[in-house]
């Protein structure tokens, strides 16, 4: 059965469904009738470096089929109508063994008006150490991306994701392999569309596989951003951390729902999952559900934790005796907040990077 | 006896799981229809206004699919037709031990209740399947205007006040099974105390399932009025078959302002019997309600203690521990929702899975936006004791008021090789040490508790541990 039949034949989910208890498929669906899948647009992807200059070999981002993955560890409703509508629109970023790049590597995607979709497919090769930007922008009124693929053995990846679309509806959908001692770094800066519906999986298939999975999250106005992330430890000696911070303005809506998994026979997976939520105004909501499923008893630990509150008062106290206006400290309160995720994204230039661009996204929130 | 043998293989050792001829004055066949919640409704000679309710709630409990989370495959195997809704052992609800039928008698006297409450109840009710065989309360309280009644007698003597407030705080359309108890309900507690009176020693209540496929719906209600305050203590068992029962009791909880409601459960149903339990409570303003829920037994357990901060400046408080062994499931938790300024609470769960059982906490807490200043501490510790037991954890937090300050703390793992090397080093044995070390764990519980149960739980513990190294 093809993508576009199984969506078909899928039951359409309810509020039931924890999934999309807070989004419902519905408002995420580009046209609201289910058992449509348009036609969607394409949009312009282009490989490059940070700084412009020249791109490093072993590395190559092709356009053409990719095949459906295998979606049983992942939401095969989104992924089998991603995957379904994006014919035409499917894109494999190839990574050579062994390929290394000290300068971080962007993959720009840019829409236009019209709505689009994207499949990439992540091929990044044994022991290859990179650090990747995705950057989504323009103005699509909605815009689908399924990122699928494999980190493969001993890779060293920090895999950034950045939308900064400044309308319109997100819907974004990872199902990632980590094999055998890659590490990963998976960040999230989120500060655009309208609404953002998203569903990161990360699936540690094999032994010694780390990751750190980190969302800076900026809303403002009604924005309404709803992120789900499994992380599924499925091997000995695997290792997760997710810190997620939401800093949550004007009458806008972010959730963060977690699940992480410890299957039996992960002896020694040490996981922990925290979310931080900074409420900004009296009619901003942010919701937070943190799960853990744990079915092997010889862990390390297991753990995660949510915390939920206003700026706080001290620490507006201090900077305003040290100078600072009301608004200055408060921006200050907010950009160290959201950068003590964004700070551990990746190393010095990506960092950088990130910050300016979301000092942009903070400059915009004030104007 | 043979059969209760094999079902004891099949479940594990329970103390409990003895279980007395069944004698009974009414035995209803088993199955449910419109015509048996009538008919359990006109046995009981209830006003009008109650049977109509029962009728819509079956009507309700009819059209309702079965929940779509949680244990979906143990629930699935509940079979609504082969379960009696209705059975009365005792011809009427008895004042004195000596006038309880001999064997039902024999029954809670194993269980130690009358002796329980010659040292430190303030008031009993003994519930044998669906009807109360016994029930007492100390005459100084009585003469203070509080009420102690079985719910069937509350609902005979007080009808205007068993009116006003029952389903107010759990509709019969709040769920499945809060359906099922509107329609089928028997027996259970109604309290009621008066304003500025406080019942210093705790009331308790005691529900047997004696017979096989039997379906225990009692009915619980307590209102404690203006700045009074009560400590109701309920405690629960039933005999091992092989077959599966149902109880599946709603409890509702009104504490008008300045008053304190404590509500204290040790649930040890025998490992065959599904505790599907609604219990949520209102807080006026300055009240305080206290859940402390113990879940030892069952196959499966699906309870969540909730209150309603609605009054500025109440508090709740649930303190839960879990016990799953080999083929129990226990999904318990919490929900919290604050409707009003300055309310606090505070959740702490904690459970063991060993033999292959499954320990969930799922819990919901809420703030809304006209809820300035509340303060919410959520934590959950789990144990994970061999391999093939299970933990989860699924908690959900909506914050709506930017003011609100809440935390979620959650772990899980197994007993620490260094706690276990201590006390093994100053000459405990293995099990001795990981009993103390599991005692350790649930001792937050344990000190709420009275103390007769408290010793009781710790006993429970420490034979639940027996066998489990090596």
């Amino acid at each position: 059965m093809d993508s576009a039949s199984r969506y078909l034949s899928m039951e359409k989910p309810d509020k039931a469904d924890h999934l999309w208890r807070y989004t419902p498929w519905k408002k995420v669906h580009p046209t609201g009738n289910l058992s449509e899948i348009p036609t969607l647009g394409k949009p312009k992807i282009s490989l490059g470096i940070i700084d412009g200059s020249d791109l490093p070999s072993g590395i190559e981002l092709k356009q053409g089929d990719v095949e459906e993955p295998d979606f049983s560890m992942s939401s095969s409703l989104t992924n089998s109508f991603l995957h379904a509508s994006a014919e035409g629109s499917q894109w494999k970023l190839v990574v050579d063994k062994g390929f290394s790049s000290e300068k971080p590597v962007i993959l720009d995607v840019e829409t236009d008006d019209l709505p689009s979709v994207a499949h990439i497919s992540l091929e990044i090769g044994k022991m290859s150490e990179f650090e990747l930007i995705t950057r989504v922008t323009g103005h699509s009124e909605w815009f689908g991306l399924l990122r699928t693929g494999q980190i493969q053995d001993g890779a060293v990846v920090n895999d950034v994701v950045i939308g900064l679309l400044d309308r319109g509806t997100m819907l974004r959908s990872d199902s990632i392999e980590i094999c055998r001692d890659a590490q990963v770094r998976a960040g999230t800066v989120s500060s655009g569309s309208e609404r953002t519906k998203s569903d990161l999986r990360y699936i540690m298939s094999e032994a010694g596989g780390n990751i750190r999975v980190l969302g800076s999250i900026l809303s403002a106005e009604s924005m309404h951003l709803d992120h789900h992330i499994e992380i599924h430890h499925e091997a000995p000696e695997t290792f997760s951390r997710l810190s997620w911070h939401s800093a949550c303005g004007g009458s806008s809506r972010t959730i963060g729902t977690g699940m992480l998994t410890i299957s039996e026979g992960s002896k020694g997976a040490d996981a922990a999952q925290i979310f931080h939520n900074l409420l900004l105004s009296k009619s901003a909501e942010a919701d937070s559900i943190p799960e853990l499923e744990v079915m092997e008893n010889e862990v390390v630990g297991c753990g995660h934790g949510t915390a939920n509150g206003p700026i706080d008062e001290e620490q507006m106290f201090y900077l305003k005796a040290r100078g600072f206006d009301e608004d200055d400290a408060k921006r200050s309160l907010i950009a160290a907040f959201l950068n003590s995720t964004l700070s551990e994204m990746g190393g010095k230039s990506l960092h950088e990077w990130l910050v300016s661009e979301l000092t942009l996204q903070l400059e915009a929130l004030d104007a | 006896m043979e059969e209760n043998s094999d079902a004891r293989g099949a479940v594990g050792e329970y103390k409990a799981g003895w279980h007395d001829p069944e004698k009974s004055t009414i035995r209803f066949d088993f199955g449910l229809s419109e015509e048996v919640v009538r008919e359990i409704s006109n046995l009981k000679d209830e006003p009008r206004w109650m049977t109509e309710i029962r009728v819509k709630a079956f009507k309700h409990f009819s059209k309702r699919k079965m929940p779509t989370w949680g244990n979906m495959s143990m629930l699935e195997e509940i079979d609504f037709d082969k379960i009696c809704y209705y059975l009365r052992s005792s011809e009427s609800t008895k004042k004195d031990w000596d006038d309880v039928p001999e064997d039902i008698r024999n029954t809670f006297e194993r269980l130690g209740i009358p002796e329980a409450e010659q040292k430190w109840l303030s008031g009993v009710t003994a519930q044998y399947e669906s009807e109360a065989v016994y029930h007492s309360i100390r005459e100084d309280l009585e003469s203070q205007g509080v009420i102690f009644l079985d719910m069937d007698s509350g609902l005979r003597e007080y009808p205007d006040l068993v009116k006003k407030w029952f389903c107010s705080v759990v509709p019969y359309s709040d769920n499945k099974f809060s359906a099922l108890n509107t329609a089928v309900w028997s027996g259970g507690s109604f309290i009621y105390v008066p304003e500025g009176v406080h019942v210093e020693m705790p009331v308790q209540a005691y529900f047997r399932i004696n017979a096989k496929n039997m379906g225990q719906f009692e009915r619980t209600l307590i209102i404690a009025d203006k700045g009074s305050s009560i400590h109701y203590v309920e405690g629960c068992t039933a005999p091992t078959y092989s077959t599966d029962s149902l109880h599946s009791a709603i409890v509702e909880l009104i504490a008008l302002p300045g008053s304190h409601i404590r509500y204290s459960t040790i649930q040890n149903w025998s490992s065959n019997v599904y505790n599907l339990v609604t219990k949520r409570g209102i807080a006026h303003e300055k009240a305080k309600i206290e859940w402390v829920d113990g879940n030892i037994g069952s196959k499966l357990t699906m309870k969540y203690p909730a209150v309603i901060l609605k009054g500025e400046g109440s508090h709740a408080e649930v303190i839960s521990v879990a016990y799953s062994g080999a083929g129990q499931h226990q999904d318990a938790g919490a929900k919290i929702h604050h409707l009003a300024s300055n309310t606090t609470s505070k959740i702490l769960s904690k459970s063991i899975s060993k033999n292959g059982g499954r320990g969930s906490y799922r819990g919901m807490v809420t703030v809304s936006p006209k809820a300035d200043n509340c303060k919410l501490n959520v934590v959950c510790d789990a144990l994970i004791l061999d391999e093939g037991s299970r933990s989860d954890t699924y908690p959900t937090m909506e914050v709506a008021n930017s003011t609100a300050r809440c935390e979620h703390e959650a772990s899980v793992s197994k007993v620490s090789d260094e706690q276990l090397f201590y006390l093994m080093s100053r000459g405990h044995s293995e099990e001795e040490s990981l009993a103390m070390i599991v005692n350790g764990f649930f001792e937050p519980f344990t000190r709420e508790l009275p103390m007769e149960y408290a010793v009781e739980l710790n006993q429970l513990m420490a034979l639940e541990m027996e066998g489990s190294i090596g």
